[in-house]
């Protein structure tokens, strides 16, 4: 198993931890990730606002540099998978609009044959590794840990462009946690929105999404949550305080990177999965399973 | 097969006045069986005063859209089999973010007053001889047409209104529905000149959407309204309509890409508050910063193949004059 790896712009600064930590899974699980160091950024959806067929170009360089690796792209950003399965689907689908974008590339020197796939880790933990094999490879089963699944919106919607999992009733994330040997909770508001994209625009309204998605993963028992997206963390987990000061109230729910629950099933160590870079300490939920 | 169809109840206003609870009906159920068949049969073979509405009964006047575990549906177009296969219940509930007037039946009131407030009508250009013929006929191509084509087939059911995150968090936006609206009145190349499209970029308007996509999700009729959201924001940046922290977002993310290949989350912060606004982050940014998380400029980088980018941004530019004319001018400011 060989990937093109596109991090995103976010877990390249804000949200570091969240690749440091997937490069180690990915070692110790032999998952080979070649990192696209000369990528831009897909644009976030924003991009497509400003210009549709800016964005698609832009993601049309992204695909044609994978395209030159010869490998499929795994991204662990579920922005970033939803914007690229989108731009890609058009470009698959309208041989019209993919010959007109390649004109614009042609002006860099770039080409996209249509042949690149757009993979989330976690899709690509499920689909390409199997769970059985994950399970193998705990050392460190997550036993009577109360796992909140929660998938945000752009891993499942829309599903038209890559539609891996069924977003009215997505089971991916419980199956994982499952495989980890954790508990998942019943987290009423899993596939529902955290606000990200408004959140430095209609503050207020974005912080409301956030107080009730975590209110919604503690009322089902968690001790946790667990993300597939590093903009969901980084509304969950830097703005839970925000969310707190609205709320009036004490939420305090850790947010764990898919990554790093995945890590620490496998052994790795709290130090080493950067635990200290979250604003709402995990530590009293991971300890006992870390040395 | 007999199903347990659990329905909610709910008579705010009647003279009984129940309070809200799920009240189960076995139904016979037989391959093919819509829920609103089976509501149907409920209400004619076991209780008359459960309330819905209906109408058409073939998915076309948008009547009977309800949520059906969990997600709006129009319950003419949606079988009960594949949903009990599914979820292992069926339970059937009222739209969220309406009030309920009874049972099923919720207050379309504030849906048609943000419907109305987007003025949904054509509001024709005077003269437009390239776009009429000799006899005053419209002469629109298939291109132009296909434009607002998905925006048209809109039948009002609620269900994007219903799924909608942002409308669940802020009862004023005006709506993946009215905004669908909008667009198709802005979209038609027959549109005159209108406010329509600033009235739609305040407060509550195009910019709140959080994208959550479920609009384009749940609709029954594959209307995308985020797509029409997209094509507002877009049109509306190229008009000029650019005075809102939505359009200094987007603005900053454009310039970010175009100068380092990357977005670069300090800039956007700075440039989409302002500066008296971007004070008021300073709390939060050393809270990051104690965690490593201060998104500083200077540890984004630039990637190498950054003149790449300027070459497709320039080449697209070329083509939208328009947006050449903005990106100049906001440059010179
Ligand atoms: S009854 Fe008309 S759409 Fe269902």
């Amino acid at each position: 198993m060989r990937y093109a790896y596109y991090p995103g712009c976010a877990s390249q600064v804000i949200t570091k931890e969240y690749s440091t930590t997937t490069k180690k899974v990915c070692q110790i699980l032999g998952i080979g990730l070649e990192e696209m160091k000369d990528a831009n950024c897909c644009g976030a959806g924003l991009m497509t606002d400003y210009n549709y067929e800016l964005s698609l170009a832009l993601n049309a360089r992204i695909f044609a540099q994978a395209e030159k690796m010869s490998l499929d792209i795994i991204t662990i950003c579920s922005t970033c998978f939803m914007v690229m399965s989108r731009a890609n689907r058009d470009l698959k689908e309208k041989p019209e609009l993919l010959e007109k974008i390649n004109n614009v590339l042609k002006k860099a020197g770039l080409r996209y044959s249509g042949n690149v796939r757009v993979k989330h880790f976690l899709f690509a933990l499920i689909e390409d590794y199997g769970l059985k094999k994950l399970k193998k490879m705990v050392k460190k089963p997550l036993k009577d840990m109360k796992v909140a699944p929660y998938y945000g919106c752009h891993i499942l919607r829309p599903s038209y462009a890559e539609g891996f999992d069924d977003p009215e009733k997505p089971s991916s994330l419980e199956r994982l946690i499952e495989a980890l040997g954790a508990d998942v909770t019943h987290n009423e508001g899993k596939t529902k929105c955290c606000g990200f994209q408004i959140v430095l625009v209609t503050q207020t309204t974005a912080v409301d999404m956030i107080g009730k998605r975590l209110k919604e993963a503690k009322d089902s028992g968690a001790q946790c949550i667990v993300s597939p997206c590093p903009l969901c963390h980084i509304s969950l987990d830097s703005y839970q305080g925000e969310a707190e000061k609205r709320t009036h109230q004490k939420l305090g729910v850790p947010v764990l990177h898919l990554s790093q629950l995945v890590g620490l099933a496998l052994g790795i160590s709290a130090n080493e999965l950067e635990f200290s870079r979250h604003l709402v300490s995990p530590e009293a939920v991971i300890m006992r399973f870390s040395d | 097969m007999k199903i347990k169809l659990k329905i909610s109840r709910y008579d705010p206003m009647g003279s009984s006045g129940y309070e809200p609870f799920l009240q189960a009906y076995d139904v016979n159920i037989s391959a093919g069986t819509t829920v609103l068949d089976a509501l149907h049969k409920i209400k004619d073979e076991q209780d008359g005063t459960l309330s819905f509405r209906r109408s058409c009964r073939s998915a076309i006047c948008g009547s009977c859209a309800v949520k059906i575990n969990g997600t709006p549906k129009l319950a003419c177009k949606t079988q009960v089999i594949p949903e009990f296969e599914k979820h292992s219940t069926v339970i059937i509930e009222s739209l969220s973010s309406l009030p309920v007037i009874k049972d099923l039946v919720v207050d379309f009131d504030a849906f048609w007053h943000k419907i109305h407030k987007i003025e949904p009508y054509l509001n024709p250009k005077e003269d437009d001889k390239d776009l009429k013929d000799k006899d005053g006929w419209w002469i629109i191509k298939k291109e132009d047409a296909l434009k607002t084509d998905d925006a048209s087939n809109c039948i009002a059911c609620g269900c994007c209104y219903s799924s909608c995150n942002t409308m669940d968090a802020d009862r004023e936006f005006l709506g993946p529905a009215a905004l669908t609206k909008a667009w198709r009145f802005i979209g038609d190349i027959r549109e005159g000149k209108t406010r329509r499209l600033s009235k739609i970029s305040d407060e509550h308007g195009i910019w709140s959407c959080s994208r959550c996509i479920e609009c384009t999700e749940v609709c029954p009729k594959d209307v995308r309204p985020l797509t029409a959201i997209e094509n507002l924001r877009s049109e509306a940046i190229k008009k000029g309509i650019t005075d809102n922290a939505g359009v200094r977002h987007v603005e900053a993310m454009v310039d970010s890409v175009r100068k380092t290949g990357k977005l670069d989350e300090a800039a956007m912060t700075f440039r989409t508050l302002g500066f008296m606004r971007s004070i008021g982050m300073i709390p939060l940014g050393l809270k990051m910063e104690l965690h490593g998380k201060m998104p500083l400029p200077s540890l984004f980088g630039t990637i190498e193949g950054i003149d790449e980018v300027k070459k497709i941004y320039d080449e697209i530019e070329k083509e939208n004059l328009s947006l050449h004319a903005i990106n100049r001018e906001r440059e010179e400011k």
